[in-house]
Formats: C-alpha cells, structure tokens, sequence
C-alpha cells in the first residue's frame, strides 16, 4: 500500500542523483577546461559548487525531518542514512572539483597552457566513470555494479602514485615550472580522492540494498 | 477578552481560522479542567492534541460540539468558542444545528446495529429526509470518501456489526460525514484498531481534509506527526505549545514539549 | 527412590479444600433439584387432575361444556337402591370401629376380628361406589330444566351442590380481560416511567428516593392493594365494583416489576449508541426512540411476563373491587351503552376458585371443580407468557445488538 508521505522519500532520492551528478560534472569539466586550456569551463565548474552546497543543506534537512515525522524502519531508515552519508560525500567530491578548477585557473592565467598534464586526463577519465556509475548503481539498485567500481579505485591510486613521482621531479628546483608542477600534484590528489568518495558511495550503495551485513 | 496571544501559541499564520478559542476555562463541578486556552484552529487543516493522560484534550474536543452538555457537572466557566464567529455557549445556538455542523468520531467504533445503509441513512432520516433516491445517493457519496464503497457495496442491507474494526471505524466517519459537517472531531480514532486499519484511516484522513477541517486528539505522537499539519502540546489543563507540526516535533520551544516528545515526561 | 521418580506436579491432592469443594457443589444441585421436583409435583398433581375436568373420552376431546358455561348448580341424582345399602354399610363401619375403641388395650383377638370386618366392609363399599358411579345421574342446571321429566323418586336419591356444575367460561373470560386491561396499563405508566427514570433524570437523592419507592411499592401485601383499590377507584372516583377498577389496581401492582425490568433493559444499552446519535444531530427524544427503545423491547418484554404472573393470580386486590361471585351474562352481554363494558364487575378464576374452596362445603364435585378451574388457569397464563415469549423472541431477531 503506498503510504500518503511516500513522495517525500522519493524526493529525497532525487536530490541525491542531482547532487551526484553536479559533482561529477564540477570535476569533468574542470579538468576538462585545464586539459583544453578553457577558462570559460573552469569557471562554470566553479559556479556548480554554491549548488551542491546548498543541496546537501537540502538533504540534510529532509532527512531529519522525515525521521522526526515518518518514524521510518528498515529499508526506508537504510534509505535515510545512505542519503545522509552519500550526500556529505558528495560534497566533499564537489569540494575537490572545486579546489582542481582554482588550481586549473592558477595554472592557465600564469602560464597560459596547462603543459604536460601526465596521466591527470586518465585519471579523470577513470574516476568520473566510477562517479557515474556509483550514481547509477544507486538509481538502478544494482549492487554488480557498485561492487565493481569498488574494485577499479585500486587503478586511480596507481594513477596518482605515477603521477606524483613524474610532477615532483619534472621542474628543477627554482624553476617557473615548478608551482605549475605542485599544482598539477594537487590536482592528481583531488582526482584521487574523487575517486575515494565514489567509492564509499558505492559502499554505501551497498549497505542500502543488502542491509548491515 | 485578550487579543494578544503569546508568540509561542498563537498557531496562526497562513490558514484560515475557523474555529477561534478566547480565554476558554472548562470545569466538571469544582474541579477546573481547562486552563484560559487561547488558540485558533485553521480551515481544512488537521489540527492535532497531543498530551499525557488527564491534561484535558478530549473534554477540550468535546466542548467544540458541546457533548459535555451531557455529564450534568461540566460546565464552562469563562471565555468564548467561536465557530464560524458564532459563539456556541450563546444562548441563542441550537445545539441540535451546532452537531450536524460539527461531526464527531468516537474512539470506541460505536456503529448501530442497524444495517450499513440504515448507519449512513441515519442522520438524513431524522431529519426527516425520506426520499429513497436522496438517501442512496447520499449513502454512497460517504461511502466512497470513506474508503468503504468497494468493500460493502454488496452488503449495505447487512447488519453493520459484522464489519471488522477497521471497517467499523470507517464507517463511522462515512456515517458522520453525511450530514455534511465542515468540522470533523476525531477522539483517538485508532486506538483501537490494527497497524493495517490505522494506517488505512490516516490516509482517509489525508484525503479527508481537503473538504474538511480535522481535529484530532491521539495518545500516538507519531501519528500525530505523520497525520496533522499543526499540533497542540496541552499538559494538566494548559495549552503549553501550538505549532506547525514541523516545528514542534523537529524544534519544540517549550522544555515540556520536548520532554513529552521524546517520551522522557513524568 | 522418591527422589528418582519425577514427580507429576499436575497430579490430583486429596485435600479438605476438594472434599469441601464437592461437597458444597454436591448441596447446590441437591437444592436446585428438590426446587425442581417440587415445581414439578405442583404442576402434575394440578395436571393431572384437572385435566379429568377439562378432557373427556370423546371427541372433541375437550370438555366444552366447562369451559363455556357459567357455574351451576349440580343435580345428581344416585341410584336408590345402592344409596340406601351403601348407607347402611357405611353406618356398620361407624359401629364397628366405635367397638373397637371401646375393646380394652388387652383383647388383641377381639381388636383382629373387628378389623378384618372393617376390611371387608370397605371392599363392598368399593364396589358398590363403582356402580354408583356407573349409575348416577348428573345435570347442571340448564340440562336439568331441559329434563322432559324428572327421573322417578323412588329409583333416584336427589341431591344438589352449589358451584358444582356448568363450567367456568365467564370466568375465562373476566380473568382474560383483567390480565390484558392491567397490563397494558402498566406497561404504558412502566415504560413511561422506565424511560423517565433512565433517560431524563438527573442522577442524585431525588433520583434514589423515587427507586426505592418504586421498590417498596412491590413489598406490598396485595390485600393492601385491594383495600386502596377499594378506597380509590370503587369509593373515591366512584366507578363502583367494576373491570376498571380491577385493572387499575391490578397494574398499580404489577407496575414496581415493569418499572425495574425495564429500567434494567435500557441501562443495559451502552451509551455509545446514544452519543452518536446525539452527535448526529438528532434530538434526545428521537435518540432514545430511535436507538435505544427499540433494543430494550426484549428485556421490556420479559418484564410484562413478569407483570403478567405477579397480576394474573392475585385474589385480594380483585377481591373488592372488581369480581363477582357469579354473573349470568358474559361481559359483552346486557350493556345498556358502550361505556358500561367497562364499568362492570366480573367473574376471575383465582376469586371462582376461592369461593369454590372457601364459601361452601366441600365434597368430590367441587374438587373436581377447583381443579379444573387451576389448571385451566394454568393454561392461561402459560398461554400470555408464550406469546409475550414469541414476540420477544422475534423482535430479538429484529433489533440484535
């Protein structure tokens, strides 16, 4: 029987993709913009961030609200949590979208180009996939796939571990490079960590649909 | 009479008042029930009271169609209900009039052992409705608001107490319903009935209150939550809070409504 | 060993709690069946001998003639012959016991013979009474002036008993009459009152002053109420010994136990059927008459039962005020206008069966009377309680709650 206050689970759910989504768009774009020497997409990805704030103030207050009002139990209490936990992961992923364009923009408007950018276009490749697909698995309830973007997280680091030993010996010491270099390590972190987040949402996808096992 | 009510009880804003309660002190004898209440209830809104047991709620509820005019001793003391900017203590009111105004619902499902139809049919007949054509359609109108047409529309000349408890409540609020009160007041409806029914009554009520302003009283605070648009806090006679429901489950202002809410009273 | 064996914990304890136990279960049914047995004695005896009154051997099976007519005088007529010898055997038993008294306590002898004649005798006065039974005539007064010829003195001894003959159908009649005119009156005022008292009043020492005069009222001796009958509805208003007066008397007496039953009935209703009918708006009057009358009619009824046998029996208060000892006509008979029906007097069984026992000499003929008349009585109210049963048992069906 669908109870009359169903729809306000149902809204939450959305916000929860729509929040996924903007911080996935806020990181593709903005190593977008970087890779293609954009400014114009960095600063979109900069403006994406005030709305995944203000969403997960969003989500926050709907979840309280329903477990204050809706006394929930079971699946629906699981639902609570993981949009509670998901979404702050979420903002964080948006965060760090947002950190990689005020780099990009520092790198583009001293140098003009991004110069060798390494494996930060894989990475973001790779990571970006996980986001979508995390996001995916949430709306589809599909746990195969969670459960596999759980296992490419291991590439990311890889990735970053590659990175990070090429940039922090690619400009000499003294160089004009070299805080170009350092912002293009931090860059390769925030990807990194990107990619962390997507996989606690994948987790969390999993703790919703098996329960607490 | 006072016209400034405290910031934390006023409980108006957006709706429509229709019933307004000014300075309202209720007794039973000697002993004093109702405390200078001072509260607004909006039109085709769910209005619930909540509160321990004794603090008065439902001889409040009773006062709004004047039921406590049956226990000899009740009587009230000062202060004015309005409904409609009609003062219902007023001499002039017909308490008759008052009740096919203001319908009610008791907690203990309380159907006549007549059949379904002659339930419903009830109310038009006395007063002096007799057109067959009339009372049908009448009977199924309730019917269907209440939820109830599918499930007896094959029975409605059996006799109503075979009805399951659920089904019984129901039929009382079809039953109140046809005389076309604007006000339904529901003393705990579901106290008595099973998860499924209870649940199948809040959502009548949900649909209900489109068309109709709902009082509720209920020990269930979470029924409360999940029911009504605004609630009233009340403890041994006073209104202590009255707020959107939002508010006063999520932020209470008042220490005592946050200690019965979260079932740390007494 | 005790200790290995697990003990039953369920098994019986022979105790002085069981034996005191059965023993007073044992004194309860003892008691409710000598209530029984007795009742049932009651009720075979006066069966059984009224019906020698009531049924007869031929078809229509049913005597009839007691049951429409109005008592007579018995003329029987026995025959001489056997009259004279039964007579004088009869007078030889008196001389012979007489003897037998004055023998002294020692002649065992002498006292044997004398018995063994007494005994001997009472075998011929058996048999003579047979054929004396076999050979009477017996006429009531209408078949005796009907008589073309008397039959001839010399061959019949005539003797005639008051109240013997004839039946008792006007009787029939006037108790039948007083039992409906009573009870409808005391339905009316109990229902009234009932209503009253359950429904408007208001709880209080007025409230418990008017119950326990309406229970006093029962604990009155019924001849008292024949006396204010008297007083009030003969003397006073001035209607004189009429059916009015027995009826009102009658329900004054039956009123207490109508009032109470019913009063019980309606507060037995719950009062959620009141209130919400009052919360829809309906007046208190047509709540009550709507939600509440209807379910207490069962109970209302088995109170007019009640009323019916406090009523139907009483002698005293019909005694003064309402019977007479023998009319002629039946009740609908000889009005001068409509109104007199009313204000006559009436023949009642329980008064026929008191004059019969009480006001005149008793002998075979007059018993059969008087058991006849109590179980015909009998009859009749078992027939009111039947209807009154019926008609219970189908509004039950109507108004179930």
């Amino acid at each position: 029987m669908k109870l009359f206050y169903q729809h306000e689970l149902e809204n939450l759910r959305t916000k929860l993709i729509l929040i996924g989504e903007k911080a996935n768009e806020a990181a593709r774009i903005a190593v977008d913009g970087l890779l293609e020497n954009d400014l114009a997409k960095i600063d979109q990805a900069l403006a994406l961030d005030d709305a995944i704030d203000a969403l997960e103030v969003e989500i926050d207050q709907a979840s309280v609200r329903y477990i204050t009002l809706r006394s929930p139990v079971s699946s629906d209490v699981r639902s609570i949590l993981v949009a509670i936990k998901a979404s702050h992961d979420l903002e964080r992923a948006g965060d760090e979208a947002h950190s990689i364009a005020l780099r990009a923009k520092e790198i583009l408007t001293s140098d003009g180009r991004s110069g060798d950018t390494v494996a930060i276009g894989q990475m973001s490749l790779l990571s970006c996939s996980m986001m979508a697909d995390a996001i995916s698995a949430l709306v589809e309830g599909d746990v195969k796939l969670a459960k596999a973007v759980i296992l490419r997280d291991k590439k990311v680091n890889e990735l970053h571990q590659q990175n990070f030993e090429t940039l922090t010996i690619c400009a000499p010491d003294g160089s004009t490079q070299t805080p170009n270099c350092f912002q293009k390590v931090f860059i390769s972190k925030s990807i990194e960590r990107i990619a962390d987040h997507a996989k606690n949402l994948a987790e969390e996808v999993i703790y919703l649909l098996d329960g607490p096992k | 009479m006072s016209t400034s009510i405290p910031s934390k009880i006023a409980g108006a804003g957006t709706g429509t008042p229709i019933i307004k309660i000014r300075d309202f002190d209720f007794a039973y004898g000697d002993s004093q029930a109702l405390f200078n209440i001072n509260m607004d209830i909006n039109e085709k809104e769910v209005t619930a009271f909540i509160g321990p047991s004794g603090c008065g709620k439902s001889t409040f509820l009773r006062c709004f169609n004047r039921m406590n005019d049956l226990i000899e001793i009740a009587r009230i003391k000062s202060g004015a209900i309005k409904i409609s900017e009609v003062n219902i203590y007023d001499k002039e009111v017909d308490v008759i009039e008052l009740r096919k105004h203001v319908g009610m619902v008791f907690q203990k499902s309380n159907p006549f052992p007549k059949s379904i139809y002659d339930n419903i049919a009830y109310g038009l007949r006395i007063q002096g409705v007799k057109k067959k054509s009339i009372l049908d359609e009448v009977v199924e109108r309730c019917l269907r608001s209440a939820a109830l047409w599918d499930e007896v529309k094959d029975r409605l000349s059996e006799s109503a107490l075979g009805m399951s408890g659920g089904q019984q409540q129901r039929l009382c609020i079809a039953r109140a319903l046809a005389v076309r009160p604007k006000i339904l007041l529901m003393d705990e409806p579901c106290s008595a009935l099973d998860p499924i029914a209870t649940a199948k009554v809040e959502e009548l009520i949900h649909e209900l209150k489109k068309d109709y302003t709902i009082v509720i009283v209920t020990h269930n605070m979470q029924q409360a939550a999940r029911v009504s648009d605004r609630t009233a806090f009340f403890y041994l006679g006073k209104l202590i809070e009255y707020g959107q429901t939002d508010q006063i489950f999520m932020n209470p202002r008042d220490p005592q409504t946050e200690a019965y809410i979260s079932g740390r009273f007494g | 060993m005790d200790s290995l064996k697990p003990q039953n914990i369920f098994s019986k304890r022979r105790s002085t709690q069981g034996t005191l136990e059965a023993t007073i279960s044992g004194a309860l049914r003892l008691a409710t069946y000598l209530v029984i047995i007795s009742a049932g004695y009651i009720f075979l005896n006066i069966s059984i001998n009224g019906s020698k009154a009531v049924f007869t051997t031929e078809a229509p099976f049913i005597n009839v003639e007691f049951l429409t007519q109005k008592p007579q005088t018995l003329h029987v007529f026995e025959p001489k012959v056997i009259d004279t010898e039964l007579k004088s055997i009869k007078a030889a038993v008196v001389k012979l016991e007489a003897n037998s008294r004055n023998l002294g306590s020692g002649e065992i002898v002498a006292a044997d013979e004398i018995e063994q004649q007494i005994e001997t005798l009472e075998e011929q006065i058996k048999t003579l009474d047979i054929e004396r039974k076999a050979g009477r005539l017996m006429y009531g007064d209408d078949a005796y002036r009907a008589l073309a010829e008397e039959p001839n003195i010399e061959h019949y001894v005539y003797s005639n008993y008051a109240y013997s003959g004839g039946g008792i159908g006007p009787a029939i009649v006037g108790t039948c009459l007083l039992v409906v005119g009573s009870i409808s009156i005391a339905l009316t005022l109990g229902i009234l009152c009932a209503i009253f008292l359950s429904e408007y009043s208001t709880p209080g020492r007025t409230l418990q002053l008017i119950r326990l005069s309406v229970l006093n009222l029962s604990g009155v001796p019924s001849i008292v109420f024949g006396l204010f009958g008297f007083g009030m509805f003969v003397l006073f208003f001035g209607w004189g010994v009429s059916l009015i007066a027995g009826c009102f008397t009658l329900a004054i007496m039956a009123l207490p136990v109508i009032i109470a039953a019913s009063e019980e009935s309606m507060r037995a209703i719950p009062k959620g059927f009141r209130e919400g009918s009052l919360a829809l708006g309906a007046s208190k009057w047509t709540s009550v008459r709507t939600n509440v009358l209807p379910y207490a009619l069962p109970g209302i009824l088995t109170s007019s039962i009640m009323g019916v046998a406090r009523v139907a029996g009483e002698t005293a208060p019909i005694m003064f005020t309402a019977a007479f000892a023998l009319r002629d006509q039946l009740p609908w008979q000889g009005l001068e206008k409509p109104t007199d029906f009313f204000f006559q007097g009436v023949m009642a069984l329980p008064y026929h069966i008191y004059v019969v026992s009480a006001k005149i000499p008793q002998n075979e003929y007059t018993r059969n009377m008087q058991y006849g008349a109590a179980f015909v009585f009998l009859l009749i109210v078992g027939f009111f309680a039947l209807s009154s049963i019926i008609l219970r048992i189908k509004i039950r069906k109507k108004y179930k709650w």
